[in-house]
């Protein structure tokens, strides 16, 4: 398994790299301006559009959080939707998967080598992007004042991978569970987005409220808490637990899996009238 | 004990309505060439992913080496060198890295030099990127990847695609060797004339069926010639109506005859009526084939 593990990580090399450095934009250029923005930034904190999307802006720690700790990982969850869901049925679409699944390999050891590659690379672009982040709030730093270290981010931030893994085990059980890949990631996808939307505005509207257990990003703390003192313990096990009961299903169902066929699984076995 | 290498019972799949395979039974023995005919969706590719484990069978069974190919897949597959034929491969490495990676998740290290050896004889560039390589050159590094681990059995599904001549042979001559060194071949294809030149034996599976297995050998000599005779005064109707003998064509001064048996009879009545010239003409795998195929016949033996 962990031959196949290596390679998998290699071939997302390029996307940890992509990825990793593309979205050192964010501190480079949020957390750059800051010293200039503050004071303007300070003022807009009470805006309801704001609230909405769940951001506060008031201090350094509210910037950081609601820019970086809310966005980075809204981006990383992007990137597990398309690995996630590129990694079983993509593969398994355009043919690539045929040429693994006839080594002797079992396919249990092919979905947890790939859930491991992907979690690491995951992990491995939160380490680029915080470490870039600390590098901008250390450039800062003589400009600002604030208890905050540059390792409270860098460690902070690294603390919101959790969520990236639960949305990359998702889409891997969604891919080997439904019939096609762009099926898979738009279910994916549509998660996402709600989960996003309803856990900011069950804060705020009455009627979404019962609902909010079930929105991944209400289990991501990115308030000015979360750039302190991390993710809340309870938070993360609950992100780790979708993400391994979500990893144990997307092993079951490809096991069952009729690959290079496109099936949903009630599809599978069944013997008609010819 | 059976020497089959490759059993299956009964296997038959269903895409949801769609036939699949029905009732496919094979028994192909150790050493042997096997050609599995048909035109495209017959059933070949299916029967070949099944036998690999990429799906299971709707229903029925089958074992390579005695192992359930579905149960045992994995040790079963470590014996078998395969090559889809829908190829589709990792773009963004070179050839060499692609074959280094294969044998490594093989779990092997005595194909190293192999590989090397079997492109250089394919003439295959392996430091280029996959994706740089034309159609014909992935092709190479699919045949290069089936036959690179020396694996018992082999699992071909259409090997020559995409390939010039020159290597099309080259790739008949690999599969000869492999018969030669007492591995099986499971050879899919639909081009009839390699069929020929490898096979032992040939099945032919038609609309998911397998209407037939025979010898190669035994498939000609059961229909063995074609003969077309020229008389200068065409004999009667009814005149060549004897066992093994079948009158194809009629024209002004030709007879076309079909023999299977009593050929020497048939030559005695033709030289009784003052016959001027004869051709025979040998049937190939081709014709059978598509004898096979016929409507008139509705696929049964003709």
């Amino acid at each position: 398994m962990f031959r196949l593990f290596v390679q998998e990580l290699k071939f997302r090399r390029n996307a940890i790299l992509g990825w990793g450095f593309g979205l050192c934009f964010f501190p480079m250029v949020y957390l750059g301006i800051y010293p200039q923005v503050a004071d303007e930034m300070a003022g807009l904190a009470d805006l309801e559009i704001y609230q909405a999307m769940g951001v506060a802006l008031g201090t350094l720690e509210d910037w950081i959080g609601s820019i970086l700790f809310l966005f980075v990982p809204l981006l990383l969850s992007v990137f597990a939707v398309i690995n996630g869901t590129g990694t079983l049925a993509g593969e398994e679409e355009d043919g690539r998967l045929e040429m693994i699944v006839t080594l002797p390999l079992p396919r249990w050891q092919i979905v947890s080598s790939k859930a491991l590659a992907f979690s690491f690379a995951a992990f491995l672009i939160l380490v680029i992007v915080s470490l870039a982040s600390g590098a901008v709030f250390l450039a800062i730093e003589s400009q600002l004042e604030t208890d905050l270290s540059a390792m409270d981010l860098v460690l902070g931030m690294l603390a919101t991978w959790p969520l990236a893994f639960a949305v990359g085990m998702l889409s891997m059980f969604l891919a080997a569970f439904c019939s096609r890949r762009r099926i898979a990631a738009l279910t994916a996808a549509v998660i996402l987005i709600i989960s996003y939307f309803g856990s900011n505005l069950a804060g705020s509207t009455s009627a979404i409220e019962p609902f909010e257990p079930f929105f991944l990003f209400t289990y991501l703390d990115y308030t000015s808490r979360a750039v302190t003192d991390g993710q809340q313990s309870s938070d993360v096990l609950v992100l780790m637990g979708i993400g391994v009961v979500a990893f144990a299903l997307a092993v079951f169902f490809f096991q069952i899996r009729k690959l290079t066929v496109g099936a949903w699984p009630w599809q599978r076995g069944k013997v008609e009238a010819a | 004990m059976s020497n089959n290498v490759i059993e299956t019972h009964d296997l038959t799949v269903y895409y949801g309505k769609h036939r699949g395979i029905l009732n496919v039974n094979l028994a192909i023995e150790q050493g042997e060439v096997f050609g599995f005919l048909g035109p495209n969706g017959a059933g070949k590719t299916t029967t070949q992913r099944v036998l690999l484990d990429v799906f299971p069978p709707t229903s029925g069974r089958a074992t390579i080496f005695g192992l359930d190919c579905q149960d045992q897949g994995v040790e079963m597959r470590k014996r078998i060198g395969y090559l889809p034929g829908e190829l589709s491969l990792y773009s963004n490495i070179k050839a060499s890295q692609f074959f280094q990676m294969y044998e490594y998740l093989r779990g092997e290290n005595n194909a190293k030099d192999y590989w090397r050896e079997l492109s250089e004889r394919l003439k295959l560039d392996t430091s280029r990127k996959i994706r740089e390589l034309s159609r014909g050159n992935k092709q190479k590094v699919g045949v290069v990847a089936a036959f690179m681990s020396r694996a018992d059995l082999l699992i071909l599904d259409e090997p020559t695609g995409g390939l010039d001549p020159l290597v099309q042979r080259t790739v008949l001559d690999m599969v000869r060797e492999a018969k030669a060194d007492g591995r099986t071949v499971f050879f899919s294809s639909h081009i009839l004339s390699e069929a020929q030149a490898v096979c032992d034996r040939v099945g032919i599976i038609r609309d998911g069926q397998l209407v037939a297995t025979q010898k190669v050998e035994d498939l000609f000599a059961a229909r063995l010639n074609r003969i077309t005779m020229i008389f200068e005064e065409l004999p009667a109707e009814g005149t060549f109506a004897i066992n093994g003998v079948k009158e194809l064509e009629r024209s002004e001064k030709s007879i076309v005859l079909e023999v299977t048996e009593n050929l020497a009879q048939v030559l005695s009545i033709a030289a009784q009526n003052g016959i001027m010239d004869i051709e025979t003409h040998n049937i190939g795998l081709e014709e059978i084939f598509l004898a096979y195929y016929s409507k008139d016949n509705g696929g049964e033996h003709v």
